[in-house]
């Protein structure tokens, strides 16, 4: 089969970041660009290292890194409270052989957005698992390249559901609001996986261990990744385990089947102190705006684990690079 | 001496046109671009009078590049005269340099960074809204290192606002990219309303202007006969300012100049949008708030470099003989 869909990860790794490369990295179905990191869950030297380290241990070393906003555009960095030291979890990788790219994110962003646009296609598709700080910036500096965006499918927000890191708000929305903002004003096509969708695909132990199980090469790094997934919060969570944030995205990409989405408006506070990175979903067309937005309100959850079992297991076929 | 490297970030505009015809008319100044924003006008207009000027002023040897269409986070909003939009043919000529390229807030950052690489930092001198700046500074740590100073024309403090109650046109029209600016670390040079309404040009200064000999001089005494900015119930007395102008006369003459080391921020919200307010007790100040100005000097060597422009001082073939754009 051939890869036909192009796209470009923005990331933070992040332990869930990671997952989401690791199951990219092995579907068929995308062309994957490049990979973008940016100061989130953890600084940005430390996200961008990661993407390299998780690059190498998938054997996918030709996949230009180009390392992004070192902070948000207006608020002093947050950072993520669930990714171990490192970023990374328990996992211990070789300290990575492949550098990052000399052109900064933002500037990769618009020169292959850009070159879609006076190609005339394809467009890309682009799958933000961080905070928007790279995307804002892009669309500021070119706001052309909107022409060149297939589609952003992005992790982030919290309508019906409370949020993670604040009160209201999901971490990459709280981490940059001015960002997203931009990103919410601009127009794009946009599928938007946020907490609502997130938490309801929990792994519990148990698939935690059938991911590491079927992970063949890879499952001494995946059990390092996994090591603390346990949010053991069973009234928060339903459950114990804890929420398969962005590799949601990865999912959506390849099986859109199992995720309903309804359109939206999406607005983001970015002012109060209480309510700051708070999403705020127009279902009704109240505010007289248009909709922004396809938001995930339902996924097949089962649904998800299997296609990332069936995924990891790829790992195990290939063998040692 | 080596000529001090600026990059001048703008929005053309009457008084951005001053600027940069002193600017291109003084050799202690190497121009190393033009670089424009929306601002008093829309970014196409201000990309179109940028290459105008320059053009006038005979150097096509300096690049021109549009940079932010919109401001950073709020809604945009134009100058007071916007509605001239690009400047008439009839006051300006047709003559203009065709712009570069490159993105102008990636030309910043590219020169910037180099800057910093080779510890040879530049000046920037900021006389629109700080758009572009605060985005190239947001691209990389390393363009703060790579930017000696910003001097730039913006704020007010005890003077009334002019774009609104309590704030100064280039800081209303895009508070959030100030804020930026303000807090990067750079060395800020800034010449709010209170300064640069101290010093006003007449009628006999724009009649010298038009004498001068220079196509800039009478280009720009065009633009003041048509877009007259007198205003005595305001100033106390008659002539208008050239806000933008004096950052490129501190340059070149800073002892003409008074002023208080402060910290400075902006207001990012509510009715007071826009508003700067200073510290002057702040114990590591960062921004020298310009207050005074010796404004016989200031005016003798703006109509000096006025009449400079597009007569001394050129490298390159003359411009200005390009057929001008349709607009």
């Amino acid at each position: 089969m051939t890869a036909s869909l192009p796209v470009i990860f923005d990331c933070d790794p992040g332990i869930d970041d990671s997952i989401a490369l690791l199951g990219a990295f092995v579907a068929p179905e995308l062309d994957i660009r490049a990979i973008l990191t940016v100061c989130g869950n953890q600084p940005l030297e430390r996200t961008l290292r990661n993407a390299l380290q998780i690059c190498e241990l998938a054997g996918r070393d030709g996949i230009p890194v180009h390392p992004g906003a070192p902070r948000p555009l207006c608020r002093e960095p947050i950072h993520g409270l669930f990714h171990g030291e490192t970023g990374l979890g328990a996992a211990r990788l070789p300290e990575p052989q492949k550098r990052p790219e000399p052109t900064g994110a933002v500037e990769a962003l618009i020169d292959h957005l850009g070159r879609a646009v006076r190609e005339g296609g394809p467009r890309i598709t682009l799958c933000c698992l961080g905070p928007l700080t790279n995307l804002a910036l892009a669309l500021r500096i070119a706001p052309d390249i909107a022409g060149g965006i297939e589609r952003v499918v992005m992790m982030g927000g919290a309508f019906h559901a409370p949020g993670n890191r604040s009160l209201t708000s999901e971490f990459n929305m709280l981490a940059d609001p001015h960002a997203a903002a931009v990103v919410f004003a601009a127009g794009l096509p946009m599928t938007v996986l946020g907490l609502d969708a997130t938490h309801q695909v929990i792994l519990r132990p148990e698939h935690v261990a059938r991911f590491v199980g079927a992970s063949g090469r890879i499952s001494a790094a995946m059990a390092g990744l996994m090591a603390s997934w346990d949010r053991n919060d069973p009234k928060r969570y339903g459950t114990r385990g804890g929420p398969l944030h962005d590799p949601l995205v990865t999912a959506f990409l390849l099986r859109p089947d199992l995720f309903e989405t309804r359109p939206a408006r999406i607005f983001v506070e970015t002012e109060s102190p209480l309510c700051l990175g708070q999403t705020v979903a127009d279902w009704y067309g109240q505010s007289g705006a248009p909709a922004n937005a396809d938001i995930v309100l339902k996924v097949d959850a089962e649904g998800v684990i299997d296609l990332y079992l069936g995924l990891l297991t790829q790992y195990e076929m290939r063998g040692a690079a | 001496m080596s000529p001090t490297r600026i990059i001048i970030d703008c929005d053309p505009g009457v008084d951005d046109a001053a600027a940069i015809l002193m600017a291109l008319g003084s050799p202690e100044l190497d121009v190393l671009g033009v670089t424009t924003v929306a601002g008093n006008v829309t970014l196409s207009a201000t990309l179109t009078n940028a290459c105008r000027i320059v053009g006038l002023a005979r150097r096509p040897d300096v690049p021109v590049m549009a940079g932010a269409r919109a401001p950073l986070l709020r809604d945009q909003i134009f100058g007071k005269y916007a509605e001239i939009g690009a400047f008439p043919a009839h006051l300006v000529g047709m003559g203009r340099v065709e712009p570069a390229a490159e993105n102008a807030v990636r030309f910043i950052a590219r020169m910037a960074w180099a800057a910093a690489r080779t510890q040879s930092p530049l000046t920037i001198c900021a006389i629109g809204p700080l758009t572009n700046i605060a985005l190239a500074l947001r691209l990389h740590p390393e363009v703060a290192r790579g930017i000696r100073r910003i001097v730039c024309m913006g704020g007010t403090f005890q003077a009334p606002g002019h774009a609104s109650r309590w704030a100064e046109f280039n800081m209303l029209a895009d508070p959030h990219a100030a804020a930026i600016v303000f807090d990067s670390g750079v060395p800020l040079v800034l010449f709010p309303l209170d300064v640069t309404t101290k010093a006003l040009f007449t009628e006999r200064h724009v009649a010298a202007f038009r004498a001068s000999g220079s196509e800039g001089g009478r280009a720009l005494a065009n633009l003041l006969t048509e877009y007259d900015r007198s205003d005595p119930a305001r100033y106390g007395r008659l002539g208008g300012p050239l806000h933008d102008a004096m950052t490129v006369a501190w340059l070149l003459r800073p002892g003409l100049f008074t002023g208080r080391p402060a910290r400075v921020e902006v207001q990012l919200t509510g009715p007071a949008n826009g508003q700067t307010f200073a510290d002057f007790a702040a114990p590591s100040p960062r921004v020298a708030v310009m207050t005074g100005v010796d404004e016989p000097g200031y005016i003798a060597l703006v109509s000096e470099r006025i009449a400079a422009a597009g007569r001394a001082g050129h490298r390159g073939p003359g411009a200005g003989t390009q057929k001008g754009k349709a607009e």
